[in-house]
Parts: C-alpha cells; structure tokens; sequence
C-alpha cells in the first residue's frame, strides 16, 4: 500500500502547483510535498527491510532493496532542492533574472513552469525504480527527459534554448536504442515466459527465467540498453549534452540531474546487467562496461583540466562519476556492487550539494566564470565558500570523506577481479580529475579576489546547503545500521550472490 | 479455403506492405519539400498500422488492433497535421537543403539497407516455426532499415524540423521491429510509447518555435555557442 503514496504525492503536488495563483503556495505545496515523499520513502526502506520485496496492483509496481536504495536517494534530492529552490528563486526574482520581468506576471508564470514540472519530473523518477515492467520503466525514463526540457529553457536565453535542443534530440535518439534493447529483451525471453500478457516484461518474471533466454538476441539487447541509457546517463561517447544541459539549467534542476536522473538511468542499466549476466554470465556484459566506463573516466580528465566554468566543471565531474559507477558495475562481483551502491548514495548526496553551493556563489557574483571571479569566495560567502571546498574535497575522494572508501572499495574490487588495465587507468585518470578539480576550486575559494559585501544569510538557501553538508560530513564517519542494510542488500541483488 | 484465411497470403501482405514502407523511407532521404515529406510520413505511418491490422488478423493477435488503431490516429493523423501547422505557423522556405546531395544519399541508405538485412539474419533461429519470427526475415530486416536511415537522416539534415520527423521515423522502424518479432508489446507499453512519442513531439514543437524565433533559423548547426 506504501507505494501508491509514493508515486501520488509528487502528481497531485504538480497538479496543486499549476492551479495555485501565488508563489508563496507554490513553494510551500513543493516543499511539504516532498518533505511527505521523503518520509514515505524512508518508510517504503524499513518496510523493504523487513519483508524483502513489496509489490502492488498484480506486480505492476514493485520495489527491492536497490529500487528502495534509488527512492530514497531521489526523494532525498528532491527535498533538499524544494527548500533550496524557494531561496533561489526569491534571489532570481530580486535580480530581475528572467528576461521578459516587465510585468511581474511573466515571473510567477515562470516559477508555476518549474513548480509543476519538478513534481512531474521527481514523478517521473520514482516511477523508473518502481515500475516492474521493464517497458513502463522505458516510458518513465523518456519522461524524466520530456519534463526537463523545458526546466532547461526556464531562462529563455538562446544557449538555453541551443542545450535543451541538444539534450532533447541525442536523449531521444539514445532512447530509442533502448528501446530497441527492451523489445529484443522481450523478444529473447517470450518463448520462455510467454508473450502477450501483461506479466512477460515484468523484471520479477523475467530475472527467473533469464537464464533460458535466447542468447545471441540477449548479447545484441545489451549493447542497445548499454549506449540507451548510457546516453541518458551521460557516459563517453555520449555524454554531449551533459555539460550544457548543466549550466543552463535552473541551479536545483541541475542538482537533481546530476545526481537522481543519473541513478534512475544507471537504475535501467543494472536492471538490464542483472538480466544479462544471468543469461550469458557476468564476463560479456562486464567487458563493455568496463570499457565504457574507463572511457568516459578518461574523456572527463582534459575537460576538469582547462575548464573555464565551474558549472561545467562539475558537469565533466558527473561524467567522470557515472563512468566509476559503470566500471563499478563491469568489475561485478560481491565487492564492485557494495562499491557502486556506496557510491551512488555517497555521490548524490555530494554532488547535489556541489550544484547548490555553485549555484549560491553564480548567484552572488552574477556569473560562473572562474576568470571573473578571480577568487576569494570563502571571504565574501563564508559558508557556501566553506562547504564547496569541502565537497570538493570529498567528491573528488579525499579521506576522511565517504567517496573515498568507495572508491577505494572499487579499486580493490578491480584488482582483486584481475581488471588490471581498468585499475590502473583508473587511478592514472583519477589523478588527474583530482588535480583539475581541486586547483580550480581552492583557487576559486582561498585565491585572492576583489574585495567586496559579505553575502548575506539567505535563510532557504544557506539551510539546505548546511544540512546536506552535515550530512556528508556524518556520511564520512558513520553510516547508519539499516541504510548499509539496504546498500548491502541491493548490492546482493545486483551480485546475485 | 478463402485467400483471406490463409497465413500464407498473410505474410505476402505484410511483406509487400514493409517493403513499400522501405520505399517511403528512401523517398523521404530524396524529397526536396517539407510538407512533402510529412506527408511521406503519415502515408509510412498508415502502412504500418496496416501491417499491425494484418498481423492481428491472420494470426488472432486481438491487442495489436489497438494498437494499429492508436498509430494511425496518432502518427498518420494527428502528429502529420501539428507538424503541419507548425511549418506553416512559422514560414521557413521549404527546401530542405541537406548535407549531403542526393544520390550519395540513395546510395548511402542503400547500404545500410544491406546491413539490416544482415543484422536481421542473425536473429534467424532454426526449427522454430511457431514463432512469431517467422513472419518473415523481411519485416525485421525493413525494420532495421529503417532505424539505421532515420538514424542516417538525423545526421544529415540541418533544419530542426527534419530531426523531429526523422526520430518519428526512426521510432517507425521500432514499432515495426516490435510487431514484427513478437506481435508488439504488451498493450500497456504500447499505449506508453505513443503517449511519451506525442508529447515529444509537442515538446519538439514548442522548441522548434522557440529557436526559430531566437534565431530567426531552423539551421540547428547555428546552435553551437556552448563549447569546452
């Protein structure tokens, strides 16, 4: 019963929020909304704890550890952005951000645009993790796509304009190749479990009986869903749009991109793993991920280099990130899935702090060119100064911060998996991310700059940055009992063992 | 036994049917017009209803008359007739101007026709008459085709407008392929695509507009100021 509240609360908050007349209601119904949702997520966890699976509606819906794992991350994303969403906007509005701000009324047009589409788009996400039909699941995905497109153009600028086209057109291309992936996955298993009813795409069904699939059509099916949602999850070479679509993006938007919309995409692509390696075996399918995501690690090293922007820096960040996760996934094994679920829950929580404080200072400063800046942001905005430092210190997996045991835990995994070459590139790329990143943002925050006012305390803003960065701060010392339950447990699902 | 009940002239049908959906697809490489080629589209979009009819008659698939249904009124009907109006709402010049001249093209998508067929002849399985796959290689092979030429006219076309039709007809040759392989999807599904594929496209739409009036072009290799 836990899961129809999960995925009615965001559509009936999109529905309040585009009938409401002010933008006080809007804010509010966005943050009680999702302070709900992330209560009943974290509910839907301990009940997935105890009873192992729960599903609805003839196994239409249906939630595991790891779909649990990826609602409870995404519902968390989503409250944290709401209550930042509300300081960001109210800055916006003072700054006279959006263009056509004559009449005032084209601004709260603009902010319902994104009140109501948020709810639909983090709609949207939870129905990827909860939906059990592998091409409801196809659907939900495309969604995530069509309801940001316009969160992307919000500020009506022609680059915005120039992302969300490229981010649109190579979205939908990549997802019409999984979509052909899901129809051969279909295709492989329907002598099996029988076609033409409702139950022969559910995953459930289909992870028992993957092992009599079709195997030639099996092998084809994977690389579809590979580069599909791999596009979607932005790994090399298909990661394009990611850069753009970042930076232009309201800041809150982009955060929940970066971080949730890639765990739903990295969420497709497991699914599919599980499917594969039961069918083939772990080798085939890890071969390619391993490959792919080596390359994208490496495809991000020259960009974090001589990046000139620090939204877009962050962008080839996520790029560099999602390529761990999917070596992650390819090195398999008990170890390498605890690592990837480690580092999906670390990275989100992370890097979805590193968009909002971005966000706080290319708020402060009026643009996110480190040249303009020059530095010295810790003097002018203490705490969002601060806190990016240090997320930038942990993402980029410095102890005692979480990304760096899982990161760690990958490596060991890939060694210990003779994965050599991936290892070592590994390490040799990771270097070089880490030099890139932490130069230019020591030098964006401690570097000497123009003197200037001292920001001051925005209340919406600063809390929502101050309490995910004690989140990540605690995240490094302690990870509570029954979250590690639930990683420990999707990781099995994964792993199979 | 009358010829309308005979599986064997089921399958003519639907390989005569895919084959002039092939054939469309290469004229839509070819066309010079814009509307011309939306209403290539639509004729496509009305064959492949017509094969998903045949393939639920002949071989008692009642879900796929739905969805045969659903495609025509969407994609023969009611996409072909926004996109229409968006062409004329926004008066560009209607000379497509591709990148790559005409023939090559022809030749290109020839080609690439091959390879479907030979993409399509790995999925060949062996004694397995029962299965829906026996429909026929063609079909598949058509449906390969036509992802691989859509994808081949994504590269190649400029205006913004000819992107959005050559991913609906990308989207042609999956609709084909899923019909083809294993009688379509499960309904549920089907009904997904088509409701994510309208909304695409009105979302396209409104994009398409929008740069248009940003730039006052649909020449999407315009849109090149984020870089690095």
């Amino acid at each position: 019963m836990i899961l129809f509240p999960i995925l009615a609360i965001p559509l009936a908050a999109g529905a309040l929020s585009f009938a409401a007349r002010k933008r006080p209601a809007m804010e509010m119904i966005n943050v009680v909304a999702f302070a709900a949702l992330f209560l009943f997520a974290v509910a839907l966890a301990a009940q997935v704890l105890r009873a192992g699976t729960i599903s609805m509606w003839n196994d239409a819906l249906y939630a595991d550890s790891l779909s649990a794992l990826v609602i409870l991350l995404t519902a968390f994303v989503a409250l944290l952005c709401s209550i930042y969403a509300v300081g960001y906007f109210r800055d916006d509005e003072r700054n006279q951000a959006f263009e056509e701000d004559v009449l005032g009324s084209v601004t709260v047009a603009k902010l319902r645009k994104y009140y109501t589409l948020t709810p639909l788009f983090v709609f949207a996400m939870l129905l990827v993790a909860l939906a059990n039909n592998l091409g409801v699941m196809w659907v939900a995905i495309e969604a995530t796509t069509l309801t940001t497109v316009f969160l992307i153009t919000l500020y009506g600028r022609a680059t915005s304009l120039e992302a969300a086209w490229k981010y649109a057109m190579i979205g939908g291309v990549g997802l019409s190749l999984a979509l052909f992936g899901t129809i051969l996955t279909y295709y492989s298993a329907h002598l099996v479990v029988g076609a033409e009813t409702l139950a022969g795409l559910n995953w459930s069904v289909l992870v028992k009986n993957a092992p009599q699939f079709d195997k030639t059509t099996m092998k084809f099916a994977f690389i579809l869903i590979l580069l599909g949602y791999g596009t979607k999850a932005g790994i090399a070479p298909m990661h394009t749009w990611k850069p753009d679509a970042y930076s232009e993006a309201p800041v809150p938007a982009a955060a929940m991109l970066s971080s949730a919309t890639l765990n739903c995409a990295l969420y497709g692509m497991i699914r599919f793993y599980i499917l594969a390696s039961r069918c083939l075996d772990a080798d085939y399918p890890g071969r390619l991920l391993l490959l792919f995501g080596t390359l994208s690690i490496g495809i991000s090293v020259p960009f974090v280099l001589v990046q000139r922007n620090f939204r877009r820096l962050l962008a080839y960040h996520t790029i560099d990130h999602a390529g761990i996760m999917v070596t992650a996934l390819g090195v398999g094994g008990p170890l390498g899935t605890l690592g990837l679920m480690l580092h999906m829950t670390f990275h989100t929580v992370a890097k979805s702090l590193l968009f909002l404080c971005a966000g706080s200072v290319y708020q402060h400063f009026k643009t996110d060119l480190f040249r303009k800046i020059k530095g010295g942001v810790i003097r002018l905005m203490p705490l969002a100064g601060t806190v990016f430092l240090m997320a930038t210190l942990a993402i980029i997996g410095t102890p005692p911060f979480s990304l760096f045991q899982s990161e760690f835990l990958i490596l060991r995994a890939a060694f210990a998996a003779r994965h050599y070459v991936p290892a070592v590139l590994f390490v040799l790329f990771g270097t070089g991310i880490f030099a890139g990143a932490l130069l230019h943002v020591s030098g964006l925050v401690l570097g000497q700059g123009d003197a200037g006012p001292v920001a001051p305390w925005h209340p919406w803003r600063d809390m929502a940055v101050l309490l995910s960065a004690s989140i990540l701060l605690i995240l490094g010392f302690w990870l509570p009992g029954p979250l590690f339950e639930l990683i420990r447990n999707a990781a099995q699902i994964v792993s199979g063992q | 036994m009358y010829f309308f009940e005979d599986p064997q002239f089921g399958n003519r049908m639907i390989t005569l049917m895919a084959a002039f959906v092939l054939v469309l697809q290469i004229a839509m490489v070819c066309q010079k017009y814009l509307v011309t080629n939306i209403r290539v589209f639509a004729v496509q979009s009305f064959l492949l209803a017509g094969i998903a009819n045949t393939i639920a008659y002949f071989n008692h698939a009642p879900h796929l008359y739905i969805a045969a249904i659903l495609t025509f009124a969407l994609k023969t009907v009611a996409l072909p007739v926004v996109l229409e109006r968006l062409v004329k709402r926004i008066d560009i010049a209607q000379e497509i101007a591709p990148l790559v001249n005409v023939p090559l093209s022809v030749l290109i998508s020839g080609g690439l026709t091959t390879v479907g067929y030979v993409v399509a002849e790995s999925f060949r399985r062996t004694g397995e008459s029962a299965s829906p796959a026996s429909l026929g290689q063609n079909t598949l092979a058509v449906a390969v085709s036509l992802f691989l030429i859509g994808f081949y006219m994504m590269i190649t076309r400029r205006k913004a407008i000819m992107q959005v039709l050559a991913l609906l007809s990308l989207e042609n040759g999956l609709f084909l392929a899923a019909i083809s392989l294993t009688y379509g999807m499960p309904l549920i599904v089907e009904l997904g695509i088509l409701f994510d594929l309208l909304v695409a496209v009105m979302v396209l739409g409104i994009l398409v507009y929008r740069i248009q009036e940003t730039f006052d072009s649909m020449d999407v290799s315009k849109l090149s100021r984020l870089r690095g």
